[in-house]
Formats: structure tokens, sequence, C-alpha cells
């Protein structure tokens, strides 16, 4: 790969002032023949191409609107319509340094611990020695990330406190009777446990990222929270199911949510603009967004990590009815609308890393049987290509929430896949996925036999306080297995037709005393329609056994149909 | 156990986020590209090798959750633990975990392997200070109180957090003293005793301190 000697420049305008950055690695073209880019990207809505577009192979014009429209949306979630016009920024594009972070200087053996003024013969640059691993990415510091996870549970147990619970009158004494305890299942809501924890662990996971540690270090950082938490930030007993959504669910969704702020922000930018993208990106990762207004990081115009900026990237949203069928009826006459939104992060498809999640895919879904009906995060552990990269065998770490009319799992999951793609011509491509794993916790809603239905909760007396459950709790929770495949037909580069299937199996260690088994069949088929928009029809079948543990081992089945029809907005 | 989270806030911005960050972003240049890091030109001081050996003093406590109130006793005794991964950097390890436990008591002896997938972490390299957290499956042989007259195995969903200090007098060879707690959620325990063939929802914790000898 050889970059481009062509340099390019832009200049926009805001609100009249007009600023210069010259001779910085920032942006610029990139000559790959397959797939010329230009890195970064402001989203002032004047961009002038100035320089010479054509000699980077990118159409600067296209490139501006596309910018134009995308920062439109991101200000109007924002709440601001004014900022998007008048921005002055004249830029001096230069040719991307293909390594932009390596320093400048070698490292003696041994010096790599402590930022050090200087190294050999040359002085290291100031990121180096303000104790950064690269210039965009946050200051390393160990001590504050422990202070600021300790601030989040404090924080989360003054809230808890406010409302009213009586968990959250804590003392050393209720600490020690906690201690003494040791371990324990929980009784809280379905909701609570397998999406509300997860999200307190993505914090306490990003005290970790926005501090400066990897991910691994702050996956550890996620267990210590959460830990305390138990036996500390609760008069509960500590929960053990607690524990593991909170950590595994914390990684996975507090990965999932640093990386998504990342794209969001656009380092290069000033002014308004920029505050409006480090606002949104807060929203998303409040750690980070923290930490960085507190640094004055928000406003550096710097480059962005370099792990945090994707090898691809591709968003699917889908609009449209589901109607689901029953036992006796085929389809139920009402629809139920939904949204569900998928964000492809790198590319799952190909590559050697062991950066975790450089690549990963990310399903939301409103509405179709609940307000959040499906949350999903599967990020890539680890990948190698094999067979001379004819097939893609990833290491995936999942988190999976899904709630409907008809049934409520969620589960922490690791998976190997393995995979490989056909071409048929250069515009249309088979892909088939198969993968299986490991589910460290799985839950799963359940009624024990010779109840039907889930009797309707007593009115709180309020001796617990808000939101506080006192049980019986209606789902299970265990161990077990999970596998699958999706194959998929594309044209174009836009996919036609789909075809998935899952399977899960889990073992319940607490609840109702049965093995449950669940899979999952669905079938798309999509029409491009006009750019970007596509319509599609989806088939599925859901199939639920449970195999009880009585003495009769008496086994229940339930499955239905489901069919969608709904529009679809690619942007790839 | 958090009561509230803003689910609906956060699910509703990511929706509209998501997409328009996604269009927002131009491709890097190429999967291929190499990011080099400082931590990727550091020259590590040890080797990737991770290996640890020791023995702990343990408490043991079996409990059942949905029992009647009972006292189920408190048990000492002594076990190994030993670790076994690689370096992912200078600060965190990734690898397995074995704990394994005999406890006497008067009906017979309880045995408890933990098998567990683990990652370490030293805050701060420098220092010896680390946490240690993981998740596997447990194997044990009769339960901490034995219920009827045969010796039952069991299967359980295991989870460990820890933490201790590491001295490392020379870069390859280092002593840990450490603190770790075990937990193995059994689930249904079945026993010999006809009269009570399963006692439902079981869990064992494990408190240890040991010590132990580091390989890198």
């Amino acid at each position: 790969m050889e970059f481009g000697a062509a340099s390019v420049n832009i200049e926009t305008e805001r609100d009249g002032d007009r600023a210069r950055l010259a001779g910085r690695p920032v942006r610029g073209c990139w000559s790959s023949p397959s797939s010329p880019v230009v890195r970064g990207g402001d989203a002032g809505c004047r961009e002038r191409v100035l320089g010479s577009a054509r000699d980077c192979g990118v159409d600067m014009a296209a490139l501006s609107r596309a910018q134009c429209r995308i920062g439109a949306i991101v200000l109007a979630l924002a709440g601001s319509s004014a900022t998007a016009a008048g921005q002055s920024v004249q830029l001096s594009l230069q040719p991307l340094d293909p390594q932009p972070q390596r320093p400048a200087f070698t490292l003696a053996p041994g010096a790599a611990e402590a930022p050090v003024a200087s190294v050999g013969d040359q002085p290291a640059p100031a990121w180096y020695t303000d104790g950064r691993a690269c210039e965009g990415c946050p200051r390393r510091r160990v001590g504050r990330s422990l202070f600021q996870l300790t601030m989040v549970n404090v924080l989360y147990g003054l809230g808890n406190l406010a409302r009213g619970q009586v968990t959250a009158r804590v003392t050393p004494k209720t600490w020690w009777a906690n201690m003494e305890q040791g371990w324990v299942w929980d009784l809280d809501d379905f909701t609570v446990n397998q999406f509300g924890h997860p999200y307190q662990g993505s914090n306490y996971f990003n005290t970790g990222r926005s501090n400066g540690l990897n991910f691994y270090e702050s996956a550890a950082l996620t267990a210590f929270g959460s830990s305390t938490w138990e036996y500390f930030g609760e008069t509960n007993h500590a929960s053990l199911n607690d524990f593991i959504n909170t950590t595994l669910g914390g990684i996975a969704l507090g990965e999932a949510f640093h990386r998504a702020a990342w794209l969001i922000r656009d380092t290069h930018a000033t002014g308004s603009g920029r505050l409006w993208r480090e606002i949104g990106a807060t929203i998303l990762d409040p750690l980070t967004g923290y930490n960085r207004f507190m640094s004055g990081d928000a406003s550096a115009v710097t480059d962005k990590p370099p792990d945090m900026v994707p090898s691809a990237l591709g968003a699917v949203t889908s609009l449209g009815v589901l109607w689901r069928g029953s036992d006796t009826n085929a389809f139920s006459a009402t629809g139920q609308p939904f949204l569900e939104v998928d964000l492809l992060y790198g590319d799952l498809e190909a590559g050697r890393t062991r950066v975790p999640y450089d690549a990963m895919s990310t399903r939301l879904r409103f509405g179709g049987g609940g307000g959040i009906s499906e949350a999903r995060v599967r990020g890539r552990l680890l990948g190698q290509p094999l067979n001379d990269g004819r097939l893609q065998l990833s290491v995936l770490q999942s988190y999976g929430y899904e709630k409907n009319d008809a049934y409520a799992t969620g589960s922490q999951s690791f998976e190997v896949a393995i995979g490989g793609a056909h071409d048929f011509s250069s515009q249309s491509k088979l892909r088939v996925v198969g993968w299986g794993g490991l589910t460290v916790l799985g839950a799963i809603d359940s009624l024990p036999l010779g109840v039907e239905e889930v009797p309707e909760e007593e009115p709180e007396d309020g001796g617990a306080g808000q939101g506080v459950s006192e049980g019986p709790r209606f789902y299970d929770y265990g161990p077990g297995a999970n596998f699958g495949a999706v194959t998929q037909f594309t044209r174009g580069g836009r996919p036609i037709a789909q075809f998935n299937y899952e399977a899960r199996h889990i073992y319940s260690l607490d609840g109702v005393r049965v093995n449950h088994f669940l899979q999952k069949t669905r079938f798309d088929l999509l029409v491009p329609l006009k750019g970007r928009l596509g319509i599609g029809a989806a088939a599925e079948y859901f199939s639920r056994k449970s195999y009880y543990q009585d003495p009769d081992r008496t086994v229940k089945g339930y499955s239905y149909p489901q069919v969608r029809a709904y529009l679809t907005w690619s942007q790839r | 156990m958090m009561r509230h989270v803003p689910v609906l806030v956060i699910g509703a911005l990511a929706v509209f986020l998501m997409p328009a960050a996604a269009s927002a972003q131009p491709a890097a240049p190429g999967a291929e590209e190499p990011q080099v890091r400082v931590d990727a030109v550091a020259p590590p001081d040890v080797g990737r090798l991770w290996l640890v050996g020791g023995v702990a003093f343990a408490t043991t406590r079996g409990d059942c959750q949905t029992c009647e109130e009972v006292e189920f006793p408190y048990r000492h005794s002594s076990g190994v633990v030993g670790n076994f991964g690689w370096h992912v950097n200078r600060r965190a390890d990734l690898g397995g975990e074995i704990f394994w436990i005999p406890v006497d008591t008067p009906q017979g002896q309880i045995k408890v392997t933990h098998l567990d997938a683990v990652v370490q972490f030293r805050p701060w390299a420098s220092h010896g200070f680390f946490l240690k957290t993981g998740a596997g499956m447990a194997l044990i042989r009769n339960w901490v109180d034995v219920i009827g007259p045969s010796a039952e195995n069991s299967k359980a969903l295991s989870v460990v957090i820890g933490g201790g200090w590491e001295f490392r007098p020379t870069p390859r060879l280092g002593m840990q003293v450490l603190a770790a707690q075990h937990v193995s959620a059994i689930g249904d325990l079945a026993t010999g005793d006809p009269t009570v063939p399963e006692v439902p929802d079981v869990v064992g914790n494990f408190w240890s301190l040991g010590v132990a000898i580091v390989i890198r």
C-alpha cells in the first residue's frame, strides 16, 4: 500500500473564524486502487474542495454531502439546529502516515514502563511523556480508574438510597454479614438482572478504558467493581448471577459503547460541532466523556486512537411490522411494529487479530413485543485466517438479551466461529459461517409444573423499597451451550437472501429443575429499492422444549411462527 | 442489584447514533495496516509463560438457599492452587486455574476441584499487587454436609475472585501470597438418602489464603 503524494486542501467556514491545521498527519488520501478512502472527517457543511481531490481518487464533494447529512442527524439528535452551519476551518491535507501512532524514536530495552523525556538520542513525543499510548489515547491513570470505579458504586448506592430502597442502607455490619454468607442467587426482575446489571458493569469497564487501561485490564476492573458492589453496595447477600452478568455483560456492553462513542467523536473538529459530538458520545459512554471533558481531551485536536478506527463499518436499520403466531393460531391479526438496528463494526470475516473487539456486530430492537425486545453484542477476541485465507476462525464473546411476549432469555457466552465465502462472480457472493460455544450463564423465563401463568405481582408494601423484588422469580439460571449457522447471499455488497439458525441449551441450576432447549430459524429475502433503501420480508420459526427433571420426566414444548415485513436502510 | 437503568434513553440514543456514526466514519485504510502502539514495540521483560503453584488454607461452607433455617457449618482444610497461561501484556495474564481441596468430615471426605478460566490484572506493573477473576466448572465428590450413605459426584458452575501480592526477586521466578473466594453452584444436590433425594439450590463458598511459587 502506498500513500498518494497528492495534497488536498479543504476549506470550510464556520462563524467567520478561520483556522489552519497544516503539516499534521491528520487526514489525507490513500492510493490503494481498490478502496480509496479518506480518513478523518469534519462535518462542516460548506466544505469547498480546493485541492486536487481527483489525485486521491475520492469524490470529495460526495463525501462532503454525506458528512453534512450525518452531521445533521447527530446535531438534530443533540438538540442543536444552529450549529450545522457556518464552520470555517481550512485544512491542508497531508499524506497519511502508514503507521501514524508509531513513536518516532527507538525504545531502549526495558524502557516501556515509565514515561521518559527522551529515549536514545531522540526526544520522546509529548503524548508519550504524558503517559499516553498514542497521541489521541487517554492518559494512563490506574489509581484514578480505581477511584472512579468506587465512585460509580457510591453513585448507584446513593441513587438507590434516594429512591427509598432498604437494600441501600449499608453499614459495616451488612458488609460483614455479606462476606460471612458468601454468594447466593438473587430474585430480581429479569430486565434488572439481564440488562441493568450489564449496563452498570459497562460503567466499571469504561472507568478503565477511559483511563488508558486496555481491554483485559478493564475486564479485571469490571470484576472488581462488580464484586465490591455485591459485597458492599447493598444489604442483600452477594449475588452470583449478578456478578457474572455485571462482569461479562459489562465487558461486552462496555467495549461496544466505548467503540460506538469513538465513532461519534470527531477529534479533528472544533467549535460547537465538536462539542455536540462529544456530548453525544458521552451519552453512550459517560465515563469516557466525563474524563475527556475534565482532562481537556474533549477539545484537543488529535488523531483518534488507532484501535478505535474500524477497518470497515456498516449499519442496517429495519423498520416494519411483525405478526406472531402461537400453538393454536397461525398468526395474530394485530401486527407489532418494530425498529431494528444492526451495527457491523470492523470485518468479522477476515484478518488475523489479537485486538479484542476490533470487529463486532451489535443489534438493538425496539418493539415487536417489548420496549427493548432485543439487544445483542458479539465481539471478536481473536481472529485467525485458515487455509490461505479461504476460511476464517474467530473466538467471540457474546452478550444476548431478548424479551417479547413469547419468551425472555439472556446470556453471557463465548463462541468459536468458522466461516468462508464463495464468489460466484464479481458481484455475487455466498458466505457461510457456523459457530458453537459455551454459555457461562443463561437466563430463561420458566414456570414450575402445574403453573400455567405467571401470577400477578402483589402490590409492594413499601417494605423493601421501590424496585426491590422479593420473589418468587419466574425464570431460571444456568450454564449451557449454543451453536448456530448463517448463510448469506449478497449481490453488489448488499444482502439479498439470508438464512439463520440458532440453538441454545440452558441447564437450570437455579429455578425450576429443567433443561431448556431453544431453537430459532429465520429466512430473509431483501430487495434493493433505491439507493440505500430496500424492502424485506422474513419468515421465522421458534421452538422451545423444556425437559423437566421431575419423576415423570415431563417434557413441555412450545413453538410458533412469525413473519415480518420491513423497510431497510443500509449504510456500508 | 441495581434497580433502575435509563434503558429507553440509552437505547433510543443508540439506535439513532449508531447508524449516524456508521455513515460518519470512512473506513480505516485496510485491516492489514499495522497499528503499532507503544505497548507493542516495548520489549517484554519476561517470557510469555505464566505458571503458579502453591498451597492454600481454606474455609468452606455449603449452603442450601431455599432450605428451612439450618445452620450450615464452616469447615477448614488445606488445598492446592495452580495457574497456567500466558502474558497478555505486562499487567495482565490470561489462563486457567485449578483449585483442589479435600475436607475430612465424620461422614467421609469431601473433594472439590475448581477448574476455571481466569484473568489476572496488576494495576501497577512496578508493584506486586494483583486482582484475579474467572469462571468455569467445579467437580465435587460429596458435599460440605454429606447426606446419605454413599458418595455422590456433582458438577457445578464455578466462579473465582481474588487478589494478592507477588514478590519477584528475579524476573522469572517469584512468590505470591493470595486470597481468593471460590464459589460452586450445584443447583440440586442428589443424595443417597431416599428420604432426602435432592437438596435444592446448593451453593458452596470457599475462602482461601495461600502462598505460591510463580514462574514467568
